[in-house]
């Protein structure tokens, strides 16, 4: 990033990202890297894929994010876990 | 009110029969072939229809647009919901729409079609030549193709207490509180609501407001609780909605009343409110 002055959204996703990593605090010390390292490689990963100015993608991408973050909030929730799925092109 | 659905349920059920027949077996699997081969009996492709479908894919994010599918209306059922079916069984897969019923009592299929919001389920194809329009429901956020996603409304439902709620406990203990038939008659045009959310997007007040203003379904719904004579907190339930933004962002611009796929008038129920409101 490095722009000075972020935008509201820009601001929402940073948001997002730091709310992750608090959750991710109160987790056990394993799933709490495990939770970082894939939260850490979605954000890059979308922050490099996705157009700036696609707004709409990115607001899904945040509400789903929210939802995902508020799941993962609750004492009963104690890890993530991913699966790489390749698109097969039929 | 509960008469007149009855009789709407009953009369469309016999003619559908052959169509729902064939339907039926055909639903997201390979057997459509079966049934159009029983279907292609009579003449030749006339009476197509376009229909121009809102797609948006989250896989692949770009602009939404409105994408062309020709539907011959001879080989299909006669409602908007069996020609998203036959699209998806037959001409693309991907075209992603919530339904369930399909007989206009669960609510899933509410989109808005021709600039109509209503159930997919019950509405009609216009037969004609004319290009029907289908789009997701307006003002809401859109999950993939027409699926929007749901959460404020439902959590707009929930935060009016929709249950019944008692300071003392029944008269006879352990049996049913009673209530009179006149009572009851006032839960009528209330009730029925399926929360299809047709009317709270219909609403230009809820477009401008869906976080602060409730609805005219969750309204409908607070005055449904507010009307049973069995609730006793009434006057906290008038107390809770009693608010510049939940209950007066009403302009009894009516849009719900003419949107509700069941028949019911949400802004009568929202007036009702409003004068218990100013006498109580």
């Amino acid at each position: 990033m490095g722009a000075s002055k972020l935008s509201g959204m820009q601001k929402q996703v940073l948001s997002l990202y730091r709310g992750f990593l608090r959750a991710a605090r109160s987790k056990p010390i394993e799933d709490r890297k495990r939770i970082e390292m894939i939260v850490s490689t979605e954000f890059r990963h979308n922050s490099k894929e996705v157009d700036r100015k696609n707004f709409q993608y990115i607001e899904y991408l945040l509400r789903l994010g929210t939802k995902q973050l508020d799941q993962l909030k609750s004492p009963d929730i104690i890890s993530l876990s991913s699966v790489k799925v390749v698109a097969s092109k039929t | 009110m509960a008469f007149g659905l009855i009789g709407r349920v009953v009369g469309t059920k016999p003619s559908r029969l052959s169509t729902a027949a064939r339907l039926i077996p055909a639903r997201w699997t390979s057997t459509g072939s079966e049934a159009q081969s029983k279907a292609s009996s009579g003449g030749g492709g006339a009476n197509l229809k376009t229909f121009q479908i809102y797609r948006w894919n989250p896989d692949n994010p770009g602009k939404p647009e409105l994408q062309d599918y020709k539907i011959d209306l001879k080989d299909c059922g006669p409602m908007v919901l069996d020609a998203l079916i036959k699209i998806k069984n037959e001409m693309d897969p991907s075209l992603t729409f919530r339904r369930s019923c399909r007989e206009g009592i669960c609510g899933s299929c509410a989109m808005n079609i021709d600039g109509c919001n209503g159930l997919a389920c019950l509405t009609k194809i216009e037969s004609g030549s004319k290009e029907t329009t289908i789009t997701p429901l307006p003002h809401m956020f859109v999950i993939k193709d027409l699926v929007v996603d749901m959460t404020n409304f439902y959590n707009q439902y929930k935060s009016i207490e929709p249950w019944l709620k008692r300071k003392n406990p029944a008269s006879v203990p352990g049996k049913e509180i009673l209530q009179s038939k006149k009572d009851r008659a006032k839960l009528d045009g209330m009730y029925e609501c399926i929360l299809c959310a047709c009317c709270s997007t219909s609403c230009p007040s809820y477009w401008w407001n869906p976080e602060s203003y409730l609805g005219p379904a969750a309204l409908l719904h607070a005055n449904r609780w507010i009307s049973d004579s069995r609730d006793e907190y009434t006057k906290e339930r008038l107390e809770a909605i009693d608010d510049e933004f939940k209950l007066y962002r009403c302009h009894t611009i009516l849009n719900c009343a003419r949107a509700c796929p069941k028949g019911l008038n949400p802004g009568k129920q929202i007036t009702h409110i409003k004068q218990l409101q100013q006498s109580g």
